[in-house]
């Protein structure tokens, strides 16, 4: 087979439709759909490869037989997190230190609601099992580990039915020799379970973030280890014996084993597939900076890619769960289309936090809902066609008119006031969200871009970007299979991280050199597979003032480690990054290096995925007119549709341009142009005033 | 000038005002350098007008809100017009607007238009101002002066220029100057950074719409109390809190709260509390305020913004001379947690017949240790709090209390840091880290669970105790039975020693053991009525 034909598919299970991208050494696209099926996503994976096949005017096992790789991102972890449908899990931790995951450091979120009962630990105390052993700061073992009580305790977990267990030793980060031992005999006597090591999930100093997240790790394990099963299984059996690969957190890539053995890893799948096809969308404009803004019915996601690269944290968790894994720095905020605008007595206008959700749903679906959404604002407004709405058929005016009015009344505001206020609150609090996201790290907005993506990103893109002073506002058509596509543009990734307390006295270029080579060579010894020419290294510290708590990720990528001077170096990019996020630096102070981090990235994406998904198209009129409220009164605008655009179009605001999942408003002096790719670029105009 | 803003507009505007508190503390958190402020996040930003009402607070520590107003006050009555822009003040007397003296108060004004306009208050506890003792908790105390630096409203920064010389005298006269310094940066920093923020509020919107906003921002807060308030029977309701001792002789000293309730308002009355004290358990007038004011926070809807609409419901009585009250010159330093926390109890067990369903079980005392020594690691002296065996958090009528999630006046809001990390840094060895069973006190539900800590010092050290609840256990409500006290006790080769709640350098030998055993949350609700399978669960688990 020639190479032009064959293939690679991306696999993204979304909540309700598994969407699937094949793209050929050519870059010749295809695109499928299929429902979810959650009970076993895996069938639903399937059923969608067979419906590829059919609309490339093939079979499965042919098209299975032209597949290179394949690249998948699910939900398994993260649902199973979210509804506690995990293992049952047990945890072998040192004596005397059994309580540090239900601790939590001593927080309660909330604070001032003492009318609130604490959360049930993933693992309950009586199964969080004490063994007698202790390391201690510098390594050394004081109290040998004790392996008749320690089996023991594992024959406890084993008669409890306990089928994944977590080891979480103190100071293991430097030395696991005890946890190691921990883990043999746990797969002599339960060799069928789940074992989570935290010393191998996150080797660090801190024993609740490697606690926690040893613990989420084991919790979710079984649960990921049997859909992989499942899916390699029914893949195999369908002919394909090609590579599969798993995104997980960070955006990166691994093999399925890998995804497993680190499954708390994966817990952010889903929407890392939405960031890397938003930095795959970013790399096609040539845009270095941007802001994917994805905002959907309940929920909206905003990111940051900063000269090409998304930002990663390690400060994440999920349903209440620290994981301390590195992840996209994704933040997620509680409004969306589906949000309920209310008048409260003392608190007066606000949209959200409460959301009217799929069920009852917007006043407009004419599902029961009355209680005005944003969705029913833009409805009023004259944004959205009642006629033709999104795949979900017609809307219901009227109601909407109804919820919004009823608001009105009780504000004192007209109808359109009323809808025009709704609308703008929710913008302020997408603006507010971008703000945490820049500002707050240091980051001026007004240099990047707007990325709009989800199906009520269209209607708030540009106002939101208006009110942070963000200049370029860009809606790429392929959102609906974003995820899908983005993956296949991701690359291996393999991360290390090791702790090295080290202060001002040791802190020499020799040592430090030593540890980033070891860290980059265990880094290495993951990926055999891979030609070592494709592989990049990517360094960063995690570093601090002395006497601080926190610390600061500092990339170090841009440093020469082979170069005398690097402990110099390495320093002054700490007292610069402080400074960024923080106005100040204190070069005189001594510094920490706490942890210490390699990131190995093997490409293995063609520049193929990043050829377009580029729209037919042929008429560059307007489709009709509709009237819509901009600015307070009412006006006739313009209407296009997105496929009769052709690269080069211009399109000036005021004007609506509906797509095939979302609808983008200009207002005056906005201005659209159609990319080669049948995107819109959007030029906002500066805010009036 | 109309009377009504539109909604919309004032949504805007208190949204943007508390998301700028927010930001302020975030930067504070990450960039603070003493282990009280970034570990144990003891400090609190707020938005004061030129009335000296709190605007906008984010939920930091409780205590200090509603204190925010009396530092304006103070600041307002100093300086009057001598405030220009860049001007950073600073505060920390407890007679000049101050709480306790480790309490540092920095102040920036916000202009607009070429008018005053706002400021920005951020209130941060110092590792050390000087005086007696390190850290200010100087149970030995007989007046003021023993326990460290005073400052009186002053200039820190002058039309944009730090005033160095300012701030060398301050740092000569505290025992970390470095540590001073680095956290003095990050309360600044915090200032500005809300200064910033509300430059640009008022860059977008005109200053008289932010201040109809805020007028109406302030009336939507005191109609949702007031609400609130009419639903309780009007009637004098009392309750009684005590101190276990003021570690000078006297034991119970009492904390006596009448509290009336009348239509959409509250008075308490506290002039029947006992007389001040010799030693540092005295509570100034504004503190006692503040702590009257937390007590209203914890028992209306958690979502009402805490600001000067909520705390001008109340009307405060004291009597010069007591404990909620002192003569000026009184040592105070204790007084942010206690009698702060008494008085809160107080409140509540007052309260707890007029709306039970709005009352919780007893959240536990500080009981504070602190070592000082010579650190081996790093050569340096070294002083170490302990904030590790969190007491425990009451229960209420939603369910059990939380286990380890502390006091009434922290509430789940202090973090103890790593013990991978403390053992790193210090000479310190903790054998034992768990949750103390039975310790929370009995009820429909239970009261959270303290805390047990077995901690070796490798170094020979002084132990310094400040605090609370050794004798009196958090308090049950509702016919829920109190939490178990503190217990904390030293062993050597001589033996065991219960450690009293107040006592400055304490000689530990080389290899000493501490036992600390730490308070459980009160519990709600006659016990009579506890669900069988919580017993049961209880049991399993290993905590009753």
């Amino acid at each position: 087979m020639t190479e032009s034909k064959k293939l690679s598919i991306g696999i993204d299970v979304g909540g309700t439709f598994t969407d699937f991208v094949a793209i050929d050494g050519a870059g010749r696209t295809v695109i499928a759909k299929s429902p979810s099926t959650p009970e076993d996503q895996s069938v639903g994976v399937l059923a969608g490869l067979e419906k590829l096949a059919e609309r490339m005017e093939s079979d499965l096992a042919s098209l299975l037989a032209r597949t290179e790789r394949i690249v998948h991102g699910t939900t398994v972890a993260t649902n199973a997190l979210l509804e506690r449908k995990g293992a049952l899990t047990g945890m072998l931790t040192t004596a005397g230190h059994r309580d540090i995951v239900e601790m939590r450091e001593g927080l309660k979120p909330d604070r001032y609601n003492l009318l609130m009962p604490p959360p049930e630990p993933l693992v309950p105390r009586d199964l969080r099992r004490p063994v007698p052993e202790r390391i201690q700061q510098d390594g050394s073992v004081v109290t040998p580990l004790d392996e008749d009580a320690l089996r023991q305790e594992i024959a406890v977990l084993k008669e409890r039915g306990v089928t994944s267990v977590a080891i979480c030793f103190l100071h293991s980060y430097r030395n696991a020799a005890h946890e190691r031992r921990a883990a043999e005999l746990v797969a002599e006597v339960m060799p069928e379970a789940y074992v989570s090591v935290s010393s191998t999930v996150l080797p660090q100093i801190k024993e609740y973030e490697r606690f926690s997240t040893t613990m989420v790790n084991a919790y979710i394990g079984p649960v990921v280890r049997r859909y992989m099963d499942r899916l390699t299984g029914r893949l195999n059996g369908a002919g394909y014996d090609g590579p599969l690969y798993i995104i997980l957190s960070h955006g990166g890539i691994t093999e399925v084993a890998d995804a497993i053995a680190l499954a708390a890893g994966t817990c952010l799948s889903g929407p890392a597939g939405g960031i890397a096809g938003a930095r795959a969308c970013a790399g096609l404009l040539e845009a270095r900076n941007v802001i994917p803004f994805d905002m959907g019915g309940t929920s909206t996601e905003i990111s940051l890619i900063t000269d090409g690269e998304v930002a990663l944290t390690s400060e994440r968790g999920l349903a209440g769960e620290r994981i301390a894994l590195r992840s996209y720095d994704i933040l997620s905020i509680g409004a969306g289309g589906g949000s309920i605008a209310m008048n409260r007595p003392g608190t007066g206008f606000t949209v959200g936090p409460q959301s009217a959700g799929a069920v009852p749903g917007p006043a407009c679906y004419g599902r029961g809902g009355t209680q005005a959404t944003v969705t029913d604002a833009n409805l009023v407004l004259g944004y959205l066609d009642a006629t033709a709405f999104a795949g979900k058929g017609t809307l219901d005016l009227q109601a909407a008119e109804a919820a919004v009015g009823a608001l009105g009344a009780e504000l004192g505001l007209g109808l359109p006031e009323t809808a025009a206020g709704i609308h703008r609150l929710i913008n302020v609090k997408m603006a507010d969200g971008i703000r945490l996201m820049t500002l707050r790290r240091g980051v001026d907005p007004r240099n990047y871009a707007l990325l709009s993506f989800g199906g009520a990103a269209g209607l708030h893109a540009v106002e939101v970007a208006r009110e942070m002073g963000v200049a370029r506002v860009v809606v790429p058509t392929i959102a609906s299979v974003l995820s899908a596509w983005g993956m296949l543009a991701s690359d291996l990734r393999y991360e290390m991280s090791r702790s090295r307390p080290m202060d001002g006295q040791e802190f020499a270029d020799e040592t430090l050199r030593d540890v980033f080579d070891t860290l980059e060579a265990q880094a290495r010894a993951r990926m055999p597979g891979v030609d070592p020419a494709s592989l990049t290294v990517e360094r960063s510290a995690e570093m601090r003032y002395g006497e601080q708590i926190f610390e600061v990720d500092v990339p170090l990528d841009h440093i020469d480690f082979g170069a005398p001077g690097l402990v110099d170096a390495v320093t002054s990019a700490f007292h610069r990054r402080h400074e960024e996020l923080y106005t100040f630096a204190a070069p005189d102070q001594e510094v920490d290096l706490v942890n210490a981090r390699v990131a190995l990235v093997g490409q293995v994406s063609r520049g193929a995925a990043a050829e377009a998904l580029a729209a037919g198209a042929s008429l560059p009129a307007p489709v009709g007119r509709r009237r819509v409220f901009t600015g307070g009164r009412p006006e006739e605008v313009p209407l296009y549709a997105m496929e009769t655009l052709a690269p080069e179009h211009r399109i000036q605001g005021p004007a609506l341009v509906e797509a095939e999942t979302t609808t983008v408003i200009l207002h005056r002096g906005d201005e659209a142009t159609v990319t080669p790719q049948g995107w819109l670029d959007i030029s906002v105009a500066a805010k009036p005033g | 000038m109309s009377d009504q803003i539109d909604p919309i507009t004032r949504s805007v505007i208190q949204h943007r005002m508390s998301a700028i508190v927010e930001e302020m503390g975030e930067a504070m958190l990450r960039t603070a350098y003493s282990q009280i402020l970034n570990s144990s996040r003891d400090f609190s930003m707020g938005i004061v007008d030129r009335q000296c009402r709190l605007i906008a607070q984010a939920d930091h520590i409780p205590v200090h809100v509603g204190a925010l107003p009396a530092a304006v006050r103070a600041l307002e009555a100093r300086f009057g017009d001598d405030v220009h822009e860049g001007d950073v003040f600073v505060l920390n007397d407890p007679y000049h607007g101050g709480s306790h003296l480790p309490d540092v108060t920095v102040f920036v004004p916000v202009f607009a238009g070429g008018e005053r306009r706002l400021w920005t208050v951020v209130r941060a506890h110092v590792g050390d101002i000087g005086g007696a003792t390190h850290g200010g908790y100087n149970p030995d105390a007989r007046e003021i002066y023993h326990e460290g630096l005073r400052l009186p409203p002053l200039k820190l920064a002058e039309k944009g220029v730090m005033r160095e010389d300012v701030i060398e005298m301050i740092a000569l006269n505290v025992r970390l100057p470095r540590e001073f310094r680095g956290d003095l940066d990050a309360i600044i920093g915090a200032g500005r950074l809300g200064r910033r923020s509300l430059d640009r509020l008022y860059g977008e919107f005109s200053a008289d719409l932010v201040d109809r906003a805020i007028e109406e921002i302030l009336d939507g807060a005191e109609a949702r109390t007031r609400a609130i308030i009419e639903g309780w029977p009007d009637g004098v309701y009392e309750g009684t809190a005590y101190l276990d001792d003021d570690g000078r002789g006297r034991q119970d000293v009492a904390i006596r709260a009448a509290v009336t309730v009348d239509g959409g308002r509250i008075a308490v009355d506290l002039t029947r509390s006992d007389p001040q004290s010799e030693s540092f358990v005295n509570s100034p007038h504004a503190n006692t305020q503040a702590a009257v004011s937390m007590a209203l926070a914890y028992l209306i809807d958690a979502d009402i913004p805490k600001n000067d609409g909520v705390f001008r419901l109340i009307d405060i009585t004291t009597k010069k001379g007591t404990i909620v009250d002192p003569e000026e010159g009184a040592p105070v330093t204790l007084s942010t947690t206690h009698p702060s926390n008494e008085i809160v109890e107080a409140m509540v067990r007052a309260l707890q017949t007029a709306c039970p369903q709005r009352c919780m079980g007893g959240w536990s005392r500080r009981f504070r240790i602190s070592f000082t020594g010579q650190n081996p690691r790093n050569g340096r002296p070294f002083i170490w709090h302990m904030f590790h065996a969190r007491p425990g958090g009451g229960a209420s009528p939603a369910g059990d209390g939380w286990s380890g999630a502390g006091e009434w006046h922290t509430v789940g809001g202090i973090k103890f840091g790593s013990v991978e990390v403390s053992e790193a840094r210090f000479p310190l060895f903790f054998d034992r880290h768990e949750f103390r069973p039975g310790s929370g006190g009995d009820g429909t539900y239970r009261g959270g669970l303290g805390g047990e800590l077995d901690l070796r010092i490798e170094v020979p050290a002084y132990a310094h105790t400040a605090g609370e609840g050794a004798r009196h256990g958090s308090a049950g409500i509702a016919g829920g039975r109190d939490g178990k006290p503190h217990d904390y006790r030293m062993v050597t080769d001589e033996g065991e020693t219960r450690l009293a709640t107040k006592q400055f350098g304490i000689s530990v030998p080389e290899g000493a053991h501490f036992r600390v055993r730490s308070a459980g949350g009160g519990g709600w609700g006659d016990p009579a009525n506890r669900r069988a399978e919580d017993r049961k669960r209880d049991e399993d688990r290993e905590i009753i």
